[in-house]
């Protein structure tokens, strides 16, 4: 079932066009990486997905819903029940790991009790529990990757957007964490869009890789398909 | 260059004020604390404390209270006319205070505005409430306001924007401020906070003028009604130490609250902009209804109350040497502190902590101080018969101007300095160019915008110095707030008012034209 679509989307800033005509859809419980060089408009493919920017021209729909379209946006970011894990992670410096959890539920209207529980539960599944009360300055790369990806988690979102979350980190660490990504996708079964200019991160992670380059999609298809056709 | 630079600070600001200290406990000829004994004892300087301090919360509160959300609205929002509506908020910084307070009073005049439009009993009313504790309050808190406003603008446009975006896929603007933008500038806001205190407690303009007694004129009375120095440091150090206390605990708190203080904090590069939707106009609207009133009022009863050119060519026959004198001096000590200013930010840039921290502090402490307490400590100092060369001329003044808003102009050269990329600077290190000439060679040129703004800072701030100038400057060296000042006591209204306009325009008009041009070259670069 169809979960996310872009349709004929072109986003430019200024002069520089980030995408053009970009047409995908991504279906429930897919696992879609999206591969390419920097500067190709990967990034700006989840930007469209997430609601943070609008496309010029073309449309974005979340489960059949028009998202936004034509420059506007008709479905606000926060409602749209998507995850989102930012390449420098955006995790609030100033709140503890329980708090950049505890924010999006509040602001969901999430009653206390309940709200406790599914962090305690995520913070479980992360391996986080003794580091609730730390703020993320006093974590280790690893760790905030961690927080980062609870934080999204923890809203329970239809689908997890990732823009290049592991690519600072070394590949050991990188190694283990995509493996632990792929755990978790299977024990809670959320849609996944990731995005990477790594080919091995890319195989992987997907069921699906969509290659792009220079604002366009140039080939879409299984990791075998796209491996056959280099 | 670097220790020619601190030494002048340390001269300037810091060695008056630890004199002074030194004399206040040895007024007795030894150690002791004879000087505050009868300071303490007597019940009237309790009253005026506690007068002080309660003028300098409610200040703060309200400068808080209207600061936050106009730093938010200007600095973050689409308000329309956003940059007309910082210029003409921040107007009151630039210009002393009473000039607020002068206005205001000619409204509740028996022939002012309020009585025409509403009659007697209203201008009654009207100046019942501004003579005392509200007023007051209301012309400090409409002097002090934009310190906050722009401060919490600066800081939020320094969060980074994948912070606030991160919240935006969770929440909507208001939680997303509420929650993770405005804990970020916590600091920023705690700073603007600390020194609206400050700055309120050390105001010895207004006060006297809306027959409020406070503490700090105390000290300025003691010296200029009575001569008597030691009772005028022992009144002045209270205000000093509860300076020094107040940073300290703003200190302390922003660094258990982390995040970016105040100005010069790193801008991000993309700034979200809030969208007001439905609320724009409106918002608009008030926010633009309030400016006028608070901060175009004023004025436009001071144009009135002036009257034609005749009563502005007769104001500047009666002060015009006090108006070229204090426009002479901003000139100096604009270029002095734009100098010692870029100096200092340079050695906060290459020793974050340490001696750079040491030296930020320090010029803060000096800028918070009240005038009065460095005008004492500056006098103590310097009246010597050895020291004449400074204590009889302008350059007592200068010092004075140094000391005071070194702070300002660190901190507009700190934020030029952050833009210029770390790899200049280190390219000249590496190629074996000194310290002072990466500063001038390298440095200066990039940041020259900063430069230009700073020295325009330091002027302005000279020109509108009341409580220190009043204090130290030598016979026949009075500038034109000072001059004021004394003329408003027995002065006629319409050359008051002609006066106080003559002086925005001095003020005004430069910040303008060094507005456009520097935002000119900055579209062709």
């Amino acid at each position: 079932m169809k979960l996310l679509e872009l349709d004929s989307v072109r986003l430019a800033y200024g002069e520089r066009v980030a995408v053009d005509g970009v047409s995908l859809t991504v279906n429930e419980g897919e696992r879609t990486v999206i591969l390419g060089p920097s500067g190709c408009g990967k990034t700006t493919i989840l930007r469209l997905l997430a609601g943070l920017a609008a496309p010029d021209r073309g449309r974005v729909l979340i489960s059949g819903q028009l998202a936004s379209a034509d420059g506007r946006i008709l479905i606000e970011p926060e409602r749209r029940g998507l995850g989102m894990v930012f390449q420098d992670l955006a995790l609030w410096p100033h709140l503890s790991v329980i708090g950049n959890l505890d924010l999006g539920l509040r602001a969901r209207g999430v009653p206390r009790t309940e709200r406790k529980r599914r962090i305690h539960e995520m913070l479980e599944l992360v391996e986080l529990t003794e580091l609730a009360a730390a703020r993320p300055g006093e974590l280790s790369g690893g760790q905030q990757q961690r927080v980062a990806l609870a934080r999204a988690l923890v809203l329970e979102p239809r689908a997890l957007l990732m823009d290049e979350p592991l690519s600072s980190l070394d590949p050991e660490l990188n190694r283990r964490l995509r493996e632990e990504i792929l755990a978790l996708q299977a024990r809670l079964g959320f849609t996944l869009v990731y995005v990477t200019h790594d080919r091995e991160e890319a195989s992987g992670l997907a069921t699906r890789i969509v290659i792009m380059n220079r604002g366009q999609v140039v080939r879409d298809g299984s990791p075998e398909d796209v491996s056959a056709a280099r | 260059m670097l220790g020619s630079a601190v030494l002048l600070l340390v001269v300037a600001g810091l060695l008056p004020v630890a004199v002074m200290v030194a004399r206040s406990l040895t007024a007795a000829g030894h150690l002791g604390f004879e000087a505050y004994r009868g300071l303490l004892a007597s019940p009237r300087q309790w009253l005026l404390v506690w007068n002080s301090l309660t003028l300098a919360t409610l200040t703060t509160l309200g400068a808080v209270a209207l600061g936050l959300p106009a730093g938010i609205l200007v600095g973050r929002t689409d308000l329309g006319g956003r940059r007309a509506l910082t210029a003409l908020l921040a107007m009151p910084l630039l210009l002393p205070p009473y000039l607020t307070a002068v206005g205001w009073m000619a409204a509740g005049s028996q022939t002012g505005p309020v009585a025409r439009l509403l009659g007697q009993g209203a201008a009654e009313g009207f100046s019942r409430f501004l003579f005392g504790l509200p007023g007051c309050v209301l012309v400090l808190t409409t002097a002090f306001m934009p310190l906050v406003m722009l401060l919490v603008a600066a800081a939020l446009r320094g969060v980074p924007s994948r912070l606030e975006e991160a919240g935006l896929l969770v929440a909507p603007w208001p939680t997303v401020l509420r929650r993770v933008s405005l804990p970020l500038v916590a600091p920023g806001i705690l700073l603007g906070a600390a020194l609206v205190f400050l700055l309120a407690l050390g105001e010895v303009s207004v006060p006297p003028s809306l027959r409020f007694p406070v503490f700090a004129v105390e000290s300025l009375s003691q010296f200029s009604a009575f001569y008597d120095l030691t009772a005028a440091t022992a009144a002045a150090m209270p205000l000093a130490a509860l300076t020094a206390a107040v940073l300290g605990l703003e200190a302390l708190a922003a660094r258990r609250a982390g995040g970016a203080r105040g100005v010069g904090v790193a801008a991000s590069g993309n700034v979200l902009t809030i969208p007001l939707g439905k609320l724009r106009r409106p918002a608009t609207a008030a926010v633009w209804a309030v400016a006028v009133l608070l901060v175009g009022g004023p004025l436009m009863i001071l144009i009135s109350q002036a009257g034609g050119p005749a009563t502005y060519l007769e104001a500047l026959h009666s002060a015009g040497d006090s108006l070229w004198r204090g426009v002479a001096l901003a000139v100096v000590g604009g270029a002095l502190l734009a100098g010692l200013g870029f100096v200092l930010a340079m050695l906060v840039r290459e020793r974050p902590g340490g001696a750079g921290t040491a030296v930020d502090a320090a010029a803060l402490f000096l800028f918070a101080v009240p005038g009065t307490v460095m005008g004492v400590g500056l006098i103590v100092l310097w009246n010597r018969p050895w020291a004449n060369i400074v204590y009889a001329t302008p350059l007592i003044l200068l010092l004075g101007y140094l000391a005071r808003y070194t702070a300002v102009t660190l901190r507009l050269n700190r934020a030029a300095l952050e833009l210029v990329p770390e790899g200049q600077i280190e390219a000249a290190r590496v190629a074996g160019i000194g310290w002072g000439r990466r500063l001038v060679w390298v440095a200066a040129p990039a940041a020259w915008r900063g430069i230009a703004a700073a020295f325009l800072a330091g002027a302005v701030f000279c020109l509108r110095d009341v409580g220190m100038t009043l204090l130290v400057h030598p016979p026949g060296w009075d500038t034109l707030p000072v001059r004021i000042m004394t003329l408003a006591a027995n002065g006629a209204p319409r050359l008051i008012a002609a006066l106080c306009m003559i002086l925005v325009a001095v003020t005004v008009a430069p910040v303008v034209v060094l507005s456009i041009i520097l935002g000119r070259r900055a579209v062709v670069r």
